[in-house]
């Protein structure tokens, strides 16, 4: 299949050159840091005693610096939704290259790991060649107390040693619980290791205040390999080895004074320090203005439907929350449990004639099941209760709202927009802000298309997909929305009943969607026009449409891809 | 909080772990470090961890995500029944082989690693979990419709041929007009 070099290039391309140029500012910095420390004169002595292993463990040190501030700034949520949504400042590049920032914390956090693999072997050999090679005649650049020492007792005995140690035991927590499986099967145990966080940032300003590598100070009094009168025969054979190699053709210098040593810490360390203190601060800044504005904000329950399919619909009340189209939030209950935050789509916004927002939760998981358990459960008195008492609802906290790539949909001239089953959330609010005002928003044409596996997930939007379409036919634009609904469970017969859904029975197919027929169909429908694809639905779907939007033979449209993604 | 699969956070790590034992052997090893027969120990505790953590177990609710080409080593881990199925013996195992790897620099922290994923196995198997192995499901052959059980043997039942055929003097209890006319034995 051809690539078309439009499509690709707005879909691949601004995401492949940030991942060129982080590459190659990791490169640019192991490289510098490995050259100062092999050829660097005040590390001179330093490097005789250990080695290359000296310059690989302070290279990717100062990699693994780099990235250990970087990783935190995918995670501020509220600044990337700020950013999403100023429209003017940042152009809808920039705003597509924030769909990839979870991305972005993984390819990162992968590097710390591989990197501390690299940096504790290569300390690991440096702790050897510390007790091994012990030097007599500069004895203030030794870590081990006498020739020979146990290396294990190095770890143990210096700041550096201990803590490296413990962030190791950290890493190596918060790595194993962040593969796809346990995030799927038990997220608390990915949340609750990943909140380690803070303690892997204090161990690690501790880490780097060691001090137990030191450079030579006074380089211009003391010139590395000069020779010393009561210099012992070590360094003087040294020197009268490497004087044709190093300090070629330049006479043997005569040291005015010994050589002095002094650790990093403080003058060296303070541009790391300067990092990882600006990342902490914004991401503890970011936390606190979070977790005030959802305590602070008191969110009413307005009124709680069940659907079919295990489907409940929330509406709330909270004052002075605005969200737009396509956001999300976080809900967080204390009833069911303190800690945790789960993020559900806004299925309707606030607008002028109704102040309240909804979410449509699936019941799945534990949380939701006891969530819903307590939102439906029933009264058991016997007497009727004025309209007050009659419901107690549990308490919810909102935090949000925060941004995601449907809210691009009415940023095109033509949309298509893709749904898996419960993955139509986003595309709901979408459906009802077109029906308040389609005139508004640039969206010329929308295609919708939603695959479910059940019947009865169509009734959840039934009413709202008949209302747009019976708008938009008064407001004389038949041809704005296209939908077209697929039933991928195949067995028996099946279809909707209802005379007013007659709408959606007319456009309902059994079976699975042929997804290159509908692209050459829209193809031929909006030639030369920008598309934006959006897909919020399983793997196999999204993959699918990710390759058919960037294989596009011959038209001059180009499709433009933006996913959905939970977890 | 709902129940957690401690067992596939231990598997995980038990992974994670070997794979950090065996590098520190190999670090050993090559360095000739101080002890190196332990590191050489590291290095084989390691390998035997990893092909044993490989295959992942099927979990108790929910579909099981096996990781890429495990069916292999599911079978040769299923092989020995009671003792890859009950986590306690896992826990004491890794146990028992991360305590060398304490006597020597190079696979201490993959001693230590190793030592905290024999525990959380063994808050599985107090928790009661066991390792189930992922097979393949055979899919069950088609089935037509229940109501098409046989196609039919017999013609459906005609009456004998005397009177299937037209009498030339019973035209008009015919029940349709002969294109061609009938003629008595033609």
């Amino acid at each position: 299949m051809s690539v078309a070099l439009k499509s690709w290039r707005a879909n691949e391309g601004p995401k492949h050159l940030i991942m060129m140029f982080w590459i190659a500012v990791n490169v640019f910095l192991f490289w510098r840091t490995f050259m100062l420390y092999f050829s660097g004169a005040q590390y001179y002595y330093l490097h005789k005693m250990l080695g290359l292993g000296l310059c690989i463990s302070r290279a990717s040190a100062s990699v693994l610096n780099f990235n250990c501030s970087l990783v935190l700034l995918p995670m501020f949520r509220s600044l990337l939704t700020f950013l999403r949504g100023s429209q003017r400042v940042t152009g809808r590049c920039v705003r597509r290259l924030l769909d990839k920032s979870k991305t972005f914390h993984v390819a990162c956090g992968v590097t710390i790991c591989v990197f501390s693999v690299v940096h504790v072997s290569a300390h690991l050999v440096n702790m050897v060649s510390f007790s091994v090679r012990y030097s007599e005649d500069f004895p203030a650049l030794n870590v081990a107390q006498y020739r020979g020492q146990d290396p294990r007792i190095l770890i143990i005995s210096t700041v550096p040693g201990v803590t490296g140690v413990l962030l190791v035991l950290v890493l190596f927590l918060m790595f194993t619980a962040s593969s796809y499986c346990i995030r799927v099967s038990s997220y608390e145990i990915f949340w609750y290791t990943h909140n380690l966080f803070i303690v892997f940032y204090i161990i690690l300003m501790l880490h780097v205040a060691g001090g137990a590598l030191k450079y030579q100070s006074n380089v211009e009094a003391h010139p590395p390999g000069c020779t010393h009168n009561n210099l012992s025969s070590w360094t003087n054979h040294k020197a009268a080895g490497e004087k044709g190699a190093e300090f070629s053709g330049a006479p043997q210098t005569v040291c005015q004074e010994e050589a002095h040593f002094q650790p990093h810490f403080p003058q060296f360390c303070m541009y790391i320090y300067m990092y990882m203190i600006i990342s902490r601060c914004l991401y503890c800044a970011e936390w606190l203005y979070r977790f005030i504005r959802s305590s602070t904000a008191p969110v009413t329950i307005v009124s709680v439907v069940s659907h079919p399919c295990d489907v409940v619909e929330l509406r709330m009340l909270m004052s002075g929350f605005k969200p737009r189209p396509g956001q999300y939030i976080l809900l967080n209950c204390p009833s069911v449990s303190s800690f945790e935050n789960h993020p559900f789509t806004l299925t309707t916004c606030p607008t002028g004639k109704n102040e309240t927002f909804g979410v449509h939760l699936r019941v799945l998981g534990d949380w939701t099941s006891r969530f819903s358990q307590l939102l439906l459960q029933k009264s058991n008195s016997s007497e009727i209760l004025p309209m007050m008492q009659q419901r107690r609802y549990p308490t919810v906290h909102v935090d949000g709202p925060f941004g995601s790539p449907s809210e691009e949909v009415f940023n095109y001239e033509v949309s298509l927009c893709v749904a898996g089953g419960i993955g139509v959330t986003p595309f709901a609010c979408v459906l009802q802000a077109l029906f308040d005002d389609w005139r508004q928003y640039k969206l010329r044409r929308l295609y919708f298309v939603w695959v479910c596996r059940d019947l009865q997930s169509f009734y959840w939007f039934a009413d709202l997909l008949c209302g747009l379409r019976e708008r938009l036919w008064r407001d004389n634009r038949p041809d704005y929305l296209n939908v077209q609904l697929y039933l991928s469970n195949t067995q028996g017969l099946q279809s909707i009943g209802e005379e007013r859904y007659r709408f959606l029975s007319s456009r309902l197919r059994i079976g699975r969607p042929k997804w290159k027929l509908l692209f050459q169909e829209i193809r031929r429908a909006n030639q030369l026009k920008r598309v934006g694809v959006f897909c919020c639905g399983p793997k196999g779907i999204s993959k699918a449409l990710h390759t058919l939007c960037n294989s596009n033979p011959h038209t001059g449209t180009a499709f433009e891809y933006n996913k959905e993604t939970f977890s | 909080m709902g129940k957690i699969e401690w067992a596939m956070w231990a598997n995980e790590q038990a992974l994670a772990a070997g794979l950090i034992y065996a590098t520190g052997g190999i670090v050993g090893v090559a360095g000739q470090f101080r002890g190196w027969q332990f590191a050489c120990f590291g290095i084989a505790a390691g390998v035997f961890v990893c092909l044993l953590e490989y295959p992942r177990s099927k979990r108790g609710k929910g579909t099981s995500v096996e990781r890429t080409g495990q069916y292999c080593f599911t079978v040769c881990v299923k092989a020995f029944g009671p003792l890859t199925r009950n986590y306690y013996v896992r826990a004491f195992l890794h146990a028992a082989l991360c305590v060398p790897g304490g006597f020597m620099l190079a696979t201490v922290l993959g001693c230590v690693c190793l030592g905290i994923g024999s525990l959380i196995y063994l808050s599985a198997a107090i928790h009661g979990e066991h390792w189930e192995p992922i097979l393949p499901r055979r899919e069950p052959p088609k089935r037509v419709g229940d109501s098409i059980k046989e196609p039919p043997q017999n013609p459906p039942p005609r009456p004998p041929p005397e009177h299937r055929r037209k009498k030339a003097d019973k035209l008009e209890a015919a029940a349709y007009d002969n294109p061609m006319s009938v003629t008595v034995n033609e």
